[in-house]
């Protein structure tokens, strides 16, 4: 609570299951390898503070179950998620065709603006690869995406994806083309006295109850 | 004549002395010869004369020579000459002179005649004695010889024999000396020689042989103190003494880092022959404490360096550079100290075990005979004492050690992970402590019940804003679990798992997969209580190499965890538990989703597909309420290795609780108008009132921003959370928000359930104090009473009650007949329940909907129909009896399309409702007590009532508008 931040970006971590979304979480925030990981129940959560050009930005990252009967749960998160990582596994070309899916979810849940950087996971299996990294970047041109290749075990690339998704971002607010000040923007400005107006001025006032 | 004689003699003895030599050749012929002065003629004459007179009267010769003058017997100095001479008279006679000459002639001849008498009388003993003389001389002559030879024999002996062998005496004597001297310089060269015979027996390590070999040489040493160069010897032996005994010490310190039985054995044997067995224990313990001041010391230098390479690091207090540690390198830092202080301490161990053994193979070695020296055993009494008394101290200086680092960092900001390593660490530690000493380890467990308290404090804080957070995303969406589902099947329980089942025989609540696990864990929990027998070898296993505490950090992590709680046995557990969720999970979604999953993967939401049956079986449960069930899983494996602050955690633990309850009350009431308070249980809303108080932050727009000094009590709360924007409750179709709403509820309800579940082995954690009684009672227990505002709205909103108000005040009561035609509004009413009635059903398909959610939802409707007709009912100013007929129509109408759309019995209100209608018939004196009994009416209903049924008798009327107006100031109603 005690720490200060120029802004806060939502992000989403999603894609197919077992392409390693938490265990890219889990290296970006504590630097290690989570070996004994099990399939994510719902979202998790975690944040970090980094420092992209010069300002510090908290990343409010949501760590979504990629397993299809979480889907109902974790489509809610997709709203005003400023930064998404799309991640599939370079050794399973199941996920990889599951991408087009997943972008359009994103696109239509989230914000319209919401900018997506592409994960190929798991780059260490690299003999055991069966998407080549030339179609993912064709993949990802077609769609406008980033795209970077990743080890969350070596931790390769991984914070580099965070940044690299976060700077983009930061330039858009500084081009004016992204706008914090817009609800579901998924970024709030570090002052936190005024992060809440909006939403304070946004409540309901329900219609007076008839008497009991 | 004996004076003559002796005149003689007296001459014979002056001639005999004056020539003494020459005299006794020459002694015969002056014998012979007369005497010198009667050598000349006189004395020839006389002595003629003599001869002649010889024959002549002896007697005349007498008298003759009688007459004599006696001054010629005067020898000395008398002249005769003279002395005749001075006799002549003056006067010179001739005559005179001529007889005196005749008178001396005669005296002349008759002393010369006496004489050679007396001569010649004495001639034969005089030629006796002479020859007697010569004999003697002979005699004389020989002795001589023979001194002569003796002198010269005595002269040659001297010569020959005594000065040569006293010279072989002298030598030999002198050779027997220099010799001893050989020696005795021989045994200085060796006493020499051994000071590098004592090195190498040093560097060997062979003190007692070197100590020994000392020793003999300062005893030899002592034995040549005469010599002055042994002098120095002894000094340079004192000195060599004195090194030897210092590299002993230092020997002696080895054994605190390593521990050798057998240099352990050399030193104890040199210190015993050194007489300083004592001094040695004393020493011994002096270096231990010495080694883990320096250990500790270059442990965290070595990190602080590798850190900030800084190079004023040794003038730094210990306490200081353990504040200079960072953070990444504390728990490798600590897990060394750990592992440095071990080594020391299992020295020690074994030090003491090795004064055991060899107690006791002395005592088997000597044990029967009963002599014992005493001091000895007085030693052995004191080392026993000594080492006894050193485990306490070590153990005190590692707990100080340990603790000062500690406390020299911030621990609060560390990943959880990290903070339980560390306390699984310092467990460990504690546990080696009760081992080592049987000490319960305050100074440590204080440290670390402060560093917890502290980082307990900030993980909290984290864990509420993290809370805060996923409430404030959440959208109330049922997440998909298993219909068994229960907390236990979470990894963050799963080191708890068995103690949790151990603590609640619920095992019928549990599913049968975890029932056929139990009888393994029984028996192995079994082998593990008695944690004594797991954790009493630390010292025994660890004898030789390695320690507790150099378990791969992450590896044996889980298996670390376990081994201190002491509930699972191995890894059989943990590995099949790791799949085991979502295993499961699969087993019961995925059959049904399979056709689903192929056909369109991401376009439905699969719980639209699922049936009825297993809504009602699956347990409802948000996202959220599964992180706050994870989160107290952290808190109670913090709470159970930190026993110290369990309370606390248990607390805060609560707090998860709390503030997700405030939440979902906050978000699902705020629509309700605030006069719905007899909605409320008390006990609820004296928790809400608390948790409010204790744990929410007041409002930022009220709190001024000036009011800094609050911070600190604001510190440990959580700002007011806010509905995610995503969650609309203002939806007709939808119910407002039902499905969020019963998702909300029963999530809660669920969190609570399996709070109750944990709640016996809370109260063993915390040790029976009366907050988590109050807790669960007050509290948790009241959950579902949550159910009643939170509903309320979705019921009060089901009906356009304004609406039908409305409606029923444009119907015209004061109809003559009874009418045969309900009224148009109950259509309307009954209308919009059926659309409410639908809606429920549309909501159920996407979220099961429990009985009491219909019940509570279907009986506020009720309550508030019911309310509304009697309102409606008192709208009507005047009223006949035939609109009071309608009045019933309408209802009974009601009540039995109602009973078709709903199950739900009994229709509370009803009579209510019939009450309020049939009043009107009551007699006036009826109506009086009517009106003072029920007071469920509004003054304003009552008053209606009134006025309807006096409309033509005024003072009745009048007297109980007056009751009705008095009643309700008294407030009776």
């Amino acid at each position: 609570m005690s720490e200060s931040y120029d802004f806060l970006f939502k992000f989403l971590v999603i894609g197919s299951a077992g392409s390693g979304k938490s265990c890219l979480l889990h290296q970006f925030i504590e630097s290690k390898f989570k070996d004994d990981s099990s399939h994510t129940i719902g979202v998790e959560f975690g944040s970090k503070i980094v420092n992209v050009g010069g300002k510090s930005v908290k990343l409010q990252i949501w760590d979504t179950a990629g397993q299809e009967r979480f889907r109902s749960v974790t489509r809610s998160y997709y709203r005003g998620a400023a930064g998404a990582l799309l991640v599939y596994d370079i050794t399973n070309r199941e996920t990889f065709n599951a991408l087009a899916n997943w972008l359009s979810d994103a696109r239509t849940l989230a914000s319209p603006n919401i900018i997506i950087l592409l994960v190929g996971n798991k780059r260490d299996l690299d003999g055991d690869r069966e998407v080549t990294f030339l179609e993912a970047s064709r993949f990802a041109q077609e769609n406008e995406l980033m795209f970077l290749e990743t080890s969350a075990k070596t931790g390769e690339n991984v914070e580099e994806a965070f940044l690299k998704c976060s700077k983009t971002i930061l330039a858009k607010i500084e081009t004016g083309e992204l706008d914090p000040e817009r609800i579901g923007s998924g970024i709030q400005y570090g002052d936190t006295t005024t992060r809440r107006l909006h939403r304070e001025n946004n409540r309901r006032q329900p219609d007076c109850i008839c008497r009991m | 004549m004996d004076d003559f004689k002796h005149k003689f003699f007296f001459f014979i003895n002056k001639q005999v002395v004056h020539s003494r030599s020459p005299a006794v050749v020459s002694l015969n012929e002056e014998a012979v010869r007369p005497p010198t002065e009667e050598g000349n003629p006189l004395h020839r004459e006389s002595q003629l004369e003599t001869r002649k007179t010889h024959e002549h009267d002896p007697l005349a010769d007498q008298d003759i020579l009688e007459s004599i003058e006696p001054e010629f017997f005067n020898s000395e100095s008398f002249d005769p000459c003279n002395h005749e001479l001075k006799k002549l008279p003056a006067k010179l006679e001739c005559d005179a002179i001529e007889r005196d000459f005749q008178k001396l002639q005669q005296q002349q001849l008759v002393v010369s005649k006496k004489v050679l008498q007396l001569i010649l009388q004495k001639h034969t003993t005089f030629n006796e004695e002479f020859a007697r003389i010569l004999e003697v001389q002979e005699e004389l002559k020989t002795t001589l010889c023979v001194c002569k030879k003796g002198r010269s024999d005595l002269n040659l002996a001297k010569r020959q024999f005594t000065t040569a062998s006293l010279g072989i005496l002298a030598n030999y004597r002198k050779r027997q000396v220099v010799q001893g001297l050989l020696h005795s310089l021989n045994t200085i060269k060796t006493l020499q020689r051994t000071e590098e015979r004592l090195q190498e027996l040093l560097s060997e390590g062979n003190y007692p042989r070197a100590i020994g070999l000392l020793l003999e040489c300062q005893s030899a040493a002592a034995t040549y103190r005469h010599f002055t160069c042994v002098a120095a010897l002894s000094g340079k032996l004192q000195d060599t003494l004195e090194m030897a005994e210092e590299q002993l010490d230092q020997a002696l310190a080895k054994v605190c880092s390593h521990f050798d039985a057998d240099h352990y054995s050399k030193v104890q044997a040199a210190y015993r022959l050194l007489g300083k067995t004592q001094m040695a224990m004393d020493q011994l313990h002096m270096h231990f404490a010495s080694a883990i001041h320096n250990a500790t010391f270059s442990v965290v230098h070595g990190y602080v360096e590798l850190c900030s390479g800084g190079s004023t690091l040794y003038k730094k207090q210990f306490k200081q550079l353990c504040e200079s540690v960072t953070a990444e390198s504390f728990i490798p830092c600590l897990v060394d100290l750990c592992k440095a202080l071990w080594g020391i301490m299992r020295s020690y161990h074994q030090v003491i075990s090795w004064h055991q053994r060899n107690d006791l193979e002395k005592l088997s070695a000597d044990g029967v005979s009963e002599l014992v020296d005493f001091e000895a055993s007085f030693n052995k009494q004191y080392v026993k004492q000594k080492l006894g008394n050193g485990l306490v101290r070590i153990w005190h200086d590692v707990q100080a050690r340990v603790s000062a680092y500690l406390l020299g960092s911030d621990l609060a900001l560390y990943k959880s992970d990290d903070f339980l390593q560390v306390l699984r660490v310092v467990h460990r530690l504690i546990e080696v402590g009760e081992e080592f000493c049987g000490s319960k380890s305050e100074e440590l467990q204080n440290s670390i019940k402060k560093q917890s308290s502290n980082y307990f404090c900030n993980y909290h804080r984290n864990c509420l804003e993290e809370l805060r957070i996923f409430l404030e995303n959440e959208s109330w969406q049922m997440c998909p679990v298993k219909p068994d589902f229960t907390l236990l099947q979470l990894q963050e329980f799963r080191s708890l798992r068995h103690v949790l089942k151990s603590w609640k025989p619920r095992g019928d609540c549990l599913n049968g997969d975890q029932t056929t696990m139990t009888s393994p864990e029984c028996s192995s929990s079994n082998h593990s209580q008695d944690s004594s027998s797991v954790t009493g070898g630390y010292f025994a296993r660890y004898s030789e190499a390695g320690s507790p505490f150099d378990l791969g950090l992450d590896e044996v992590q889980e298996e670390d965890i376990l081994a201190n709680i002491g509930d699972e046995p191995s890894g059989y557990f943990s590995d099949e538990s790791d799949e085991d969720i979502p295993d499961e999970l699969k087993s019961d979604f995925v059959d049904e989703n399979v056709g689903d999953t192929v056909s369109n993967k991401h376009s439905k939401p699969s719980s639209k597909k699922m049936s009825r049956r297993e809504f009602v079986k699956a347990p409802i449960l948000t996202n959220t309420t599964v992180t706050v069930l994870r989160q107290c899983g952290k808190y109670l494996q913090m709470s159970h290795l930190l026993r110290p602050i369990a309370c606390e955690v248990i607390i805060c633990m609560s707090q998860l609780f709390d503030y997700y309850l405030y939440a979902v009350h906050t978000f699902f009431t705020a629509d309700l108008p605030v006069t719905s308070h007899s909605l409320y249980n008390l006990k609820l809303q004296a928790s809400l009132k608390r948790i409010q108080d204790n744990l929410i932050l007041p409002d930022p727009s009220q709190f001024a921003e000036s009011d800094l000094d609050q911070s600190e009590r604001t510190k440990d709360k959580v700002p007011q959370p806010h509905i995610s924007p995503v969650v609309d409750l203002t939806q007709q179709e939808t119910l407002h928000g039902l499905a969020e709403r019963v998702v909300a509820v029963e999530s809660v309800i669920f969190l609570a359930k399996q709070l109750e579940f944990l709640q016996s082995y809370l109260e063993h954690l915390q040790g029976g104090s009366s907050f988590l009684q109050q807790f669960f009672s007050q509290t948790v227990a009241v959950t579902g009473e949550l159910c009643h505002p939170v509903y309320m709205h979705v019921s009060a909103y089901a009906v356009d009650f304004k609406g039908i108000l409305s409606l029923m005040a444009k119907v015209n009561w004061e109809v003559k007949e009874v009418m045969s035609q309900h009224s148009h509004y109950v259509d309307i009413l009954l209308r919009e329940l059926q659309i409410f009635s639908m809606r429920l059903e549309e909501v159920a398909m996407r979220v099961p909907i429990p009985r009491e959610v219909y019940v509570i939802l279907w009986q506020s409707i009720f309550h508030l129909t019911c309310s509304t007709f009697v309102e409606g009912f008192s709208n009507a100013k005047k009223c006949s009896n035939g609109g009071r007929g309608l009045m019933q129509l309408d209802f009974i109408q009601f009540l039995s399309k109602l009973e078709k759309l709903t199950s739900v019995r009994p229709i509370r209100g009803r009579d209510y409702v019939e009450n309020y209608v049939k009043a009107y018939y009551l007699p006036e004196a009826a109506l009086e007590s009517w009106v003072r009994e029920h007071n469920e009416y509004s003054c304003k209903q009552l008053l209606a009532l009134v006025s309807c049924v006096c409309q033509n008798n005024k003072k009745t009327r009048q007297r109980l508008i007056a009751l009705i107006e008095d009643m309700e100031k008294v407030g009776s109603r």
